[in-house]
């Protein structure tokens, strides 16, 4: 799994990484931090000036000691190991003492990129083909970056990738997970696990009904989500709720729960939110949001 | 012991009403028997009589019995003691009623998914089946770990009528009881009052369980709109009320009713 945390340099996203370093010491992710600020020169030197002037620099190490601080040194996989004389054996009865550094087992990216926010997150999470995309937002209003217009609610609609809104200092009560469709991954189906994980919550599986009954093959699906979340001792609730009412379920359940959605090719789902109108869910919601590609 | 009539269907509702009611047996002393109606088309007209209409009964019959054996197979394991399903052909709830008049049973339990909107709910307490049902009803929304129920009371109930059918059911039971009386008022207001600022009704049933040998773990008050007293007794194994037919849709104590996502179980009034 390969998670990428947007960031800036404001208090929402360091609670981002924060909340991302748990769901990697669960899952033992490859983890990229972003940042997209002004145009910059070349800032590899430390003593450079435009390092210490540029906004983001001094976040984005501060957000990976923080993240890093999450692990104990002895058992983070991000960490790197130091280098050493070892004994390996290199023919059969044969030791020589060698000189080895063994690299983190896991990938900890810092990144920097300028241009466009929306547009440099999305090609970074398209060149590290990640599974996930993080971000928080203010809490209040709806759902903003500082001194930015939208930035999450349109990397939300346009990501490839599953997208975690998290807004800060809301405490998560309950994850609503809405299905609708036929094909669930194994995929989005674990990260669901990790969610109800990480914020210690109860889950609710929604099933979407035409007014009667859910369709065969989602009531399937139901039945071995259900299973399998219960076989791993989480507490899974089931609600059905009809096309119609969805709106006023999003908005009535939006202020408690988090809200996961699957938002499948076939899904009505994506018929309710097209990319362009994930926004408003975004938006509109008082808890954080996944939205699960 | 008591005799209880478990409806299945080959679906989801009804694969968790098997296995809550498989959990049920491990603190109740009751015999589960199970149920199952194949309905004819949605014409309702069978198809000729005498050898015709049998032959085509008896295929239906086949049809459904292998949908429920299936799902009696994949419940085995959580209930190893479960015999042979009932088949029956014709009106589901026509078939159900008989069923229950025939043989009697104490209690009638059956799988119907929490729903977010309360009219499958109303249309169930409202259906032929349960306006001439002569015992308790549970409705199994949830699957959910039966370690603690809760009796929920209102003021204009008469008390002694769900504690005497509450008795019957759970002679004997082990389980931990909460006795919880409900007080409706606008949402973003939720209180809880403790044992010590008790009411007259909550003290006298209190008073009726302890005589009758049982002794509820807690009594307290709740005050606070129905979704949010549903959402507090979701913590329950299973809620149990007292309920007329004839309650209305917008009443709050049906309100609650379909609000509360654990299995309930309905004492008729």
């Amino acid at each position: 799994m390969r998670i990428l945390v947007a960031v800036d340099q404001h208090p929402y996203s360091a609670h981002v990484v924060k909340d991302v370093a748990k769901l990697a010491g669960n899952t033992w992710a490859d983890v990229t931090l972003v940042g997209v600020g002004p145009k910059m020169t070349y800032i590899g030197q430390p003593s450079n000036k435009a390092e210490k002037k540029h906004p983001l620099t001094k976040a984005l190490r501060n957000y990976r000691r923080n993240f890093l601080d999450y692990f104990e040194k002895e058992e983070s996989p991000y960490e790197k190991r130091a280098c050493n004389y070892e004994f390996v054996e290199v023919k059969r009865g044969v030791w020589e003492e060698l000189y080895i550094c063994r690299g983190a087992m896991k990938d900890l990216k810092i990144v920097l990129r300028s241009g466009n926010p929306v547009k440099e997150i999305l090609a970074q999470s398209q060149e590290d083909d990640s599974d996930l995309i993080a971000m928080g937002c203010y809490k209040s209003g709806d759902c903003q970056w500082e001194g930015a217009v939208n930035i999450p609610q349109k990397v939300a609609n346009n990501a490839a990738c599953s997208v975690l809104v998290i807004k800060k200092e809301k405490k998560i009560r309950k994850i609503a997970c809405c299905l609708d469709q036929e094909n669930i991954s194994q995929k989005s189906i674990e990260m669901i696990n990790q969610m109800v994980t990480l914020y210690q919550t109860e889950l609710e599986i929604v099933g979407l009904t035409d007014g009667t009954a859910l369709k065969p093959m989602v009531e399937k699906n139901l039945d071995a989500i259900l299973k399998y979340y219960n076989a791993r001792q989480i507490k899974a609730w089931i609600k059905l709720v009809d096309v119609a009412s969805m709106a006023s379920f999003i908005s009535q359940e939006a202020r408690r729960s988090m809200m996961a959605l699957w938002m499948g090719e076939h899904s009505l789902l994506s018929k309710m939110f097209p990319r362009g109108k994930v926004d408003k869910l975004i938006r509109g919601s008082e808890s954080s949001v996944l939205l699960l590609r | 012991m008591l005799k209880t009539l478990v409806y299945l269907n080959a679906d989801l509702a009804s694969s968790i009403a098997l296995r809550y009611a498989c959990q049920l047996t491990h603190v109740i002393k009751m015999k589960l028997h199970t149920v199952h109606v194949e309905e004819p088309d949605h014409d309702g007209y069978a198809p000729g009589t005498g050898w015709v209409r049998r032959t085509w009964e008896d295929a239906m019959l086949k049809t459904g019995e292998f949908e429920i054996a299936q799902l009696i197979k994949a419940e085995k394991s959580s209930c190893p003691r479960l015999g042979p399903t009932k088949m029956l052909v014709g009106d589901r709830e026509n078939e159900i009623l008989r069923e229950i008049q025939r043989e009697s049973y104490d209690l009638f339990v059956e799988g119907s998914l929490h729903s977010f909107t309360p009219k499958k709910l109303y249309d169930k307490i409202h259906s032929r089946l349960y306006r001439h049902i002569p015992c308790p009803v549970i409705v199994v929304k949830n699957l959910v770990n039966l370690e603690k129920i809760a009796l929920i009371v209102r003021d204009e109930v008469e008390y002694k009528k769900p504690v005497s059918m509450f008795l019957k059911i759970f002679s004997g039971a082990k389980l931990n009881l909460d006795l919880i009386y409900c007080k409706f008022q606008e949402p973003g207001k939720l209180s809880f009052k403790g044992q010590k600022d008790a009411n007259g009704i909550l003290n006298a049933i209190k008073k009726n369980l302890i005589e009758q040998d049982w002794h509820p773990e807690d009594c307290w008050t709740i005050q606070g709109a129905p979704e949010e007293i549903g959402d507090v007794l979701r913590d329950y194994g299973m809620v149990a009320s007292l309920l007329h037919h004839s309650i209305s849709k917008k009443s709050n104590w049906f309100q609650l009713l379909s609000h509360i996502p654990s299995p309930i179980l309905i004492f008729w009034q």
